[in-house]
């Protein structure tokens, strides 16, 4: 009887389960993205933590659980609305925001609403992206997904378990009938004798012998990743300050991304553009600027000048020139430094020194020159990788592999760069098929099948993307 | 003897069903004992490996992979630009307009620079003269870039060899030497700059006793020598080859080496294009000469001639054409004959035929003249108006200088990057010569046998780091742009020669670019501003500037004074040797260039080497041997005059009996690592005639020293396929399935049974085209049908699987392809081909993934000739790719026949399965992709592994992966241009065009034999050529189905011509 149960409980859950996922098919992480892309990634930051012209959308769920949820649907559609019936959380946003009122969605579905609110918590908890092909489809509660998943596989452990246990029962009781039979005395097996038996320690020397090639394997497959990289930089230079604070589009610097197949370290004359404007930084003051002035020979003194002959400088000559200025910098742009003092002196030397070690190394020992860079993104030399095809064709935006750079002061390698990483997403991602006379022209057949609806997209798979020599050559 | 359907023979060993030769078939894959693919060979052979070996090898091997994997990820530098050149995009290549030009081989480029260095040539299709084909040595010369035998910096002679100075040192040392009364002469080799000319007019206003002397490493003075006779100008003439319906060549090279081969290919091949079966029309072409030359290997009809015989032969046609009566001794009536066939053709094709002799006699060449003149031909066929400049040397007047300098009446000795004690003929005396001039400069580029002897070295520019121009044709002007930074402290010899008349542009920054743009205001005419001028001709390269045309005159001819200057036949018994520039590097202006090396020659198939050419005769009963028994790679001693050498020998069909054949360029003692004790130099061994070098000799004995060549570097033999053989029952079979015939023979004859009857080449005479078009088209219907006969029809396969999107597929067109190898070359360079050096080469582990296969039909001892360029054919039904344990070469949706090197473990299964052979096992580490040292191989003897070196490895294409030891590799397709071009289709948001992507060899071969593109396009280029009924498809009936489509070999020969 217990054993009935026991399966028609395994069963129950099982049929739960897949229930419990085809019930959100039709929402989906990827509609929520593309929804987000047109219709509110104007105001709303895209890391979803910033506030922008309008707040930062993470946990907007949590901070709405006070009221209905109805509420938070009609406030997505039509803002104006629900502020005009007076709803205290409504109005609060709306003082906050100088009362000016967000564009109205009428046509969005619950589904659309609901995909919106798990593509924004599911990339403001981390989960969206890097996609997993379990995400298609799961709801808000990414997270609880997970937990779905590791309380199945436990509770099939345990039922296994059970099964084992009822099992060695089953078989110690027919051992001990079958001898009762017989007239033999049974001796029951101790719990120790069962566990050092012949084949249950051969067994247990083959599942290690399994295990550790496995752990071998998958650590063998991680040689040579380092997701998560984030290597001290010659320069402390901020993407959080220049293209989280300051928005500067990530293609202002790294020009190549549209047209090359590397998106380029901006040259330092790059640099130079804006900070020959600005020439106190907002963190380090002097210190870090006066790295990239002292490696081109720009002084930026009054309108700023590259100074004459600096190649054939000496270093001393050098330092006198930069520390002078330094000074001079400091005092101006520094409310805490109002004339010379020892302190400052001593501030400045320490800084050249700084500028000195950053820019000067085992082979190259003047200042001028280029600013090694340690470089984050690696791959290997077997691998092909074209940033304008991703970024001009394909459409993709930085963040998408690079992770919220933005909001990095020391930039980190955010995705595994691993083979199966570019692999899920050429499987999931769908081509921008029909703008592109390239694919119109060439693939006829794809367009027919979706204009008579038999396909709803091209993914990259689809096209071959998939294949060695699109990126091994 | 013919023995294949096709009557197609690769080589003596093929006809004579050499057993050694057909168990090599049988083998598939030629294995040599493991031994010897290891280090040095005199210890490899006295090594044994055992079991224990095996076991420390193992462990060394598990334990090196520990520590590597162990190491931690190197930290790898991001350095970017500090100014970013506006042209420059990293990642993406830069293309500048350029010309190669080496003495008076010329070729207008373009130049693929990556991140500011060269990696590629192309050719620049702006050009009248080439209209974008190139040329072999065009393709290398990126390579001679980066060459480590560079010299680096100035240097000063010792007593014991060289010390590094400084510029100041050698213009000081220079300057103290000049002054207005210093007889200074300048040698050169052909100078084709007008601009450099014109500076050397200046300095020679500063120092009046200055003269230029310019020869030719193979001398064609006696061509300008009549011309100026003739017509009073001593120049090449335009010869048309597109508007020749008849071409005779007295052993002229004009499709290999001889005067602008690029130019001569094209125009040559665009009159004998065969593009439908009906009404088609091409040129003939007689080649007279002894050996199989190039040219001689296209030519319709060949007329055996001995070397001493060619005066005669020429006088003979002059006599049958005009009705002279010049004396003709010798001669064989077989000649005679045909060259009267010759004479009557030509009188039927007045005005549109061409006569060319390649001899540098100058009666022959007067003779030449006034054939074409009586055949209307000058004004037509031949013209003055674009005369080519691109041969100026003159013997006499290199002569007077040997002379001169004997007589000690020269000073200063200016040697402008040319090499005449190695080949010049008579270099012992230009050797003794230079030992009396006080003050010797070189202008080199590395050290060379002249080089040694001066006092003075001057370090050039590369052409990729230089400025200049040349006029290699009258009004056809192109222009030398710097492409890189000068890697070393070097200057352009022009910028020297400038330094040195005192110029005042020396101040500024690039003082010859100022002096260009000075000397080319003079043709800025009809542009807004001389700057614009500038940058025009920057941008295109050339400029064709209105055709200074001039009727010339025939002047006198005077057919005594012609014959007496003949050479006299040599009617004894002595066997007759003829010396030519080999394709590859010339007369050993290329030798020290490894790329050049490796490139088999088109006719002998050699590598690595000087092979003497013999005959090979039929026993009269069943089998062809050697001239003297000689074998392949037999050693003999070569004795000419009081010369001996010790050369191999290779068996080559064509060659006239009594006659054998030796390239020149060999032997370069001080001119690099590459060079270096590779073959042997005959420079010192023509016939002179009046101080003018005659390019062959009578030989006083050969002898066979019953050795052989211990590499012998050969390929004509590697990599063969559809060679039959005979099995025990007698019957005849395909040598590489012996074991399978006689198992599945009754089963399945008549059913993909065409074991013997292998469809490699398809051929044709203009005659009975037709008719074998309407054969090929029916032969293929019934492989069609042998095809179809299968449980899974092929057709419904690649109709869902290849329909969407593209098909890659090439056409290459035998009848157009002249085996010049350039694409072999622009093959190598574009995809990191390694070279393998010599030893390598002769255990047929040659890495080239293009290679050029040549097979002789029709007359055994006079034969025709074939190429057929073979690449991986990137079969749709691959026999390779289902033969791989782990799925490294598989197939794309595109077509391709994809090799992931990261995935290939080196089981060779796939290399075995391939029918056409093209696949190409890394046995070392050429590139050095690896970490062991131990796995590099050093080509010929030089300091660091030539794939080792950082300056060398500039050259690699950095889009292509370089392969590490242990995997295959082949032919791509050049995916990465098919991929470059996708991209900027789709980037532009347009339907691919052919000229999207355009693989290298296809942009580098002058005769546009091949063609590449989308077949799933159906106005593609390519697509027209797959329909046509002339194409097929290599071993079509193995049902592999190739995306390579060969179009037919027709040839326009005179079949009685010996009646």
């Amino acid at each position: 009887m217990i054993y009935k149960s026991l399966i028609f409980k395994s069963l129950l859950s099982v049929i739960l389960l897949s229930l419990s996922l085809s019930a959100f098919a039709e929402i989906s992480l990827d509609s929520g993205k593309n929804l987000f892309k047109t219709k509110c990634a104007t105001c709303h930051n895209k890391g979803m933590k910033a506030a922008s012209t309008g707040p930062a959308l993470g946990g907007v769920v949590e901070r709405w659980s006070d009221y209905p949820e109805s509420d938070l649907y009609a406030w997505i559609r039509n803002s104006a609305a629900l502020i005009s019936t007076g709803h205290p959380r409504a109005n609060e946003i709306f003082n906050e925001y100088d009362k000016s009122a967000m564009t109205a969605f009428p046509e969005l579905t619950d589904d659309d609403v609901a995909s919106l609110l798990a593509y924004i918590d599911g990339v403001y908890t981390g989960v969206y992206p890097p996609r997993k092909a379990g995400d298609v489809g799961a709801d808000s509660g990414a997270t609880a997904k997970q937990g779905l998943g590791a309380w199945v596989y436990w509770l099939l452990l345990g039922v296994l378990g059970l099964f084992a246990f009822i099992l060695s029962r089953v078989i110690g009781n027919l051992n001990y009938l079958a001898a009762e039979k017989e007239g033999r005395p049974y001796q029951k097996k101790t719990i120790f004798e069962t566990l050092t038996n012949k084949s249950v320690v051969s067994f247990i020397l083959f599942g290690l012998v399994v295990l550790g090639a496995y752990t071998a394997a998958s650590n063998a497959i991680n040689l040579g990743r380092q997701q998560g990289y984030a290597p001290d930089q010659p320069i402390k230079f901020s993407h959080a300050t220049h293209a989280g604070e300051h928005k500067i589009d990530c293609q202002y610097c790294h020009d190549g991304a549209r047209r090359s197949k590397h998106a380029v370290i901006p040259a330092t004359n790059t640099c130079i553009n804006c900070h020959s404007a600005i020439k106190y930084g907002s963190t380090y003051g002097n210190a870090e600027l006066t790295k990239i002035y002292a490696s081109t020979g720009y002084l930026p003194k009054g309108t700023g000048t590259y100074i004459e002959g600096y190649e054939d400088m000496s270093l001393e000559e050098k330092k006198e020139i930069y520390t002078g200025w330094m000074l001079e910098n400091a005092i101006e742009n520094d409310e805490k430094f109002e004339k010379v003092t020892e302190d400052l002196l001593e501030k400045i030397d320490q800084e050249w020194g700084e500028v000195v070690v950053s820019l000067t190394n085992d082979q190259k020992s003047t200042l001028g020159g280029p600013i090694e860079w340690t470089r984050v993104h690696n791959l290997p030399d077997h691998v092909y990788f074209n940033h304008a095809q991703h970024v001009t064709v394909g459409g993709l935006e930085c963040q998408d592999c690079h992770g919220a750079v933005e909001e990095m002061d020391v930039v980190a390698q955010y995705a595994p760069l691993s083979m199966g990483w570019c692999i899920n997403c050429h499987r999931e991602t769908k081509v921008q098929f029909t703008n592109n006379d390239y694919y119109n022209k060439s693939y006829e057949k794809y367009h027919a099948e979706i204009a008579s609806g038999a396909r709803d997209g091209v993914t990259v798979e689809d096209i071959g993307g998939l294949e060695c020599q699109k990126c091994h050559y | 003897m013919k023995n294949s359907q096709n009557g197609i023979w690769i080589g003596g060993k093929d006809l004579n069903h050499d057993p050694e030769f057909i168990q090599e078939a049988q083998k598939e894959m030629h294995d040599p004992s493991l031994l010897n693919t290891l280090g040095d060979e005199s210890i490899a052979t006295e090594v044994e490996s055992s079991r224990r070996d095996f076991l420390k090898y193992l462990g060394f091997g598990l334990g090196a992979a520990t520590v590597a994997a162990g190491c931690e990820i190197p930290v790898k530098r991001a350095i970017p630009y500090v100014v970013k050149p506006d042209e420059i995009v990293p990642g993406v290549a830069t293309y500048y307009a350029s010309t190669y030009v080496k003495g008076g081989e010329y070729c207008p480029v373009l130049v693929k620079t990556r991140e500011g260095r060269p990696i590629k040539i192309e050719g620049n299709a702006l050009s009248p003269i080439t209209s974008g084909g190139t040329s072999a040595r065009a393709q290398a010369s990126v390579l001679d870039l980066y060459d480590v035998n560079r010299i680096q910096s100035p240097q000063i002679a010792n007593e014991d060899g060289f010390d590094t100075a400084s510029w100041d040192d050698i213009n000081k040392a220079v300057s103290s030497s000049m002054n207005s009364n210093a007889r200074v002469r300048i040698v050169s080799n052909t100078i084709l700059s007008p601009s450099f000319k014109k500076l050397i007019g200046e300095f020679t206003a500063k120092y009046p006793n200055t003269k230029l002397v310019q020869y030719d490493p193979v001398s064609a003075s006696a061509l300008l020598d009549a011309n100026q006779k003739t017509f009073g100008q001593r120049v090449v003439p335009d010869y048309r080859f597109d508007k020749a319906d008849y071409i005779v060549s007295f052993n002229a090279d004009f499709l290999g080496t001889w005067i602008s081969p690029i130019e001569y290919n094209r125009d040559y091949i665009s009159k004998r294009k065969i593009t439908s079966a009906k009404g088609a029309s091409m040129s003939r072409h007689v080649q007279v000469e002894s050996h199989m030359s190039m040219t001689g290997s296209n030519a319709d009809n060949r007329i055996l001639v001995k070397p001493s015989e060619q005066s005669s032969a020429v006088a003979f046609l002059y006599n049958e054409v005009t009705g002279g009566n010049v004396g003709t001794a010798g001669l064989t009536d077989k000649a005679k004959k045909a060259l009267r066939r010759v004479a009557t053709q030509l009188h039927a094709n007045r005005g549109h035929s061409i006569i060319l002799c390649g001899n540098n006699n100058l009666g022959e060449q007067l003779l030449v003249n006034a054939i074409n003149n009586h055949l209307g031909n000058y004004g037509n066929t031949i013209n003055f108006g674009h005369a080519s400049m691109q041969r100026q040397g003159s013997d006499a007047d290199m002569a007077s200088l040997v002379a001169e300098m004997n007589a000690g009446r020269v000073d200063v000795l200016i040697v402008n990057d040319a090499n005449p004690v190695y080949d010049y003929f008579n270099g012992a005396a230009f050797a003794a010569g230079m030992a009396k001039v006080k003050n010797k400069v070189g202008l080199c580029y590395r050290h060379s046998e002249t080089s040694a002897l001066c006092n003075l070295i001057a370090p050039i520019h590369h052409g990729l780091e230089s400025w200049g121009d040349a006029e290699a044709k009258r009004g056809q002007i192109s222009i030398i742009q710097p492409t890189i930074h000068p890697l070393f402290d070097t200057k352009q010899a022009e910028e020297v020669i400038l330094g040195w008349s005192g110029s005042s542009l020396m101040s500024a920054e690039q003082p010859y670019f100022e002096y260009l743009k000075s000397s080319w205001s003079a043709s800025s005419t009809g542009f807004a501003s001389a700057d614009s001028y500038v940058d025009g001709i920057l941008h295109d390269g050339v400029l064709n500037l209105a055709s200074s045309e001039s009727a010339v005159s025939f002047g006198g001819f005077n057919p005594t004074e012609a014959a007496s200057s003949l050479i006299k036949p040599n009617l004894g018994e002595g066997v007759e040797i003829s010396f030519q520039e080999p394709v590859s590097i010339g007369n050993g202006v290329h030798a020290n260039n490894p790329w050049l090396q490796e490139m088999p020659d088109p006719v002998t198939r050699t590598t690595w080497g000087n092979y003497l050419a013999v005959p090979v005769e039929f026993d009269g009963v069943k089998k062809f041997i050697g001239y003297m028994g000689l074998k392949d790679g037999s050693l003999v001693q070569l004795t000419i005059g009081d010369k001996t050498v010790t050369v191999p020998v290779v068996q080559q069909f064509g060659q006239m009996p009594g006659t054998v054949s030796l390239s020149l360029g060999y032997g370069v003692q001080n001119g690099g690592f590459a060079s270096k004790g590779i073959g042997e130099n005959v420079n010192d061994c023509l016939t002179v005639v009046n101080d003018s070098p005659q390019y062959f000799a009578v030989v006083n004995n050969i002898k066979n020293i019953g050795k052989k060549e211990k590499e012998f570097s050969c390929v004509q033999y590697h990599n063969t396929m559809g060679v039959t053989a005979e099995n025990k029952a007698g019957e005849t079979i395909n040598a590489d399935e012996e074991t399978l015939a006689p198992g599945y023979g009754n089963i399945f004859s008549g059913f993909q049974g065409a074991l013997v009857e292998r469809s490699i080449i398809r051929r044709s005479n203009l005659d009975h085209l037709e008719e074998s078009v309407d054969h090929l088209v029916h032969e293929r219907e019934h492989f069609e049908h042998l095809n179809q006969q299968t449980l899974y029809p092929f057709d419904k396969y690649t109709e869902e699987k290849y329909a969407e999107g593209h098909h890659w597929g090439m056409h290459v067109d035998l009848t157009s392809c002249t085996g010049c190898s350039a694409c072999t070359v622009a093959c190598m360079a574009e995809n990191n081909v390694p070279v393998v050096g010599k030893k390598k080469v002769s255990i047929h582990q040659e890495m080239s993934w293009l290679r050029i296969d040549r097979y002789y039909f029709g007359d055994v001892e006079n034969p025709n000739t074939v190429y057929q360029p073979l690449m991986c054919q990137h079969c749709d039904n691959a026999p390779c790719e289902n033969v791989c344990p782990v799925n490294a070469t598989n197939h794309s949706s595109e077509g391709l026949n994809q090799m992931t090197y990261n995935r290939c473990i080196g089981t060779r299964y796939c290399a075995n399965n391939c029918p056409y052979k093209v696949r190409r096992f890394n046995w070392s580490d050429y590139t050095t992709a690896d970490i062991f040292p131990a796995n590099q191989v050093k080509v010929n003897g030089e300091k660091i592994p030539y794939g080792a070196d950082n300056l060398t490895r500039m050259v690699l294409n950095p889009d292509v992966t370089v392969r590490s030891r242990g995997v295959i590799e082949k032919c791509s397709f050049c995916v990465q241009r098919i991929q470059e071009g996708k991209l900027s289709a789709k980037t532009e948001g347009r339907r691919l065009v052919d000229s999207d992507v355009r693989t290298a060899c296809q942009t580098a071969c002058p005769t546009g034999a091949i063609t590449f593109g989308d077949i799933n396009n159906k106005k593609a280029e390519v697509s027209k050529k797959f329909s046509s009924p002339l194409s097929y498809e290599v071993l079509e009936e193995v049902n592999v189905r190739s995306s390579v489509r060969y179009s037919m070999k027709v040839t326009n020969k005179d079949e009685n011509f010996d009646a």
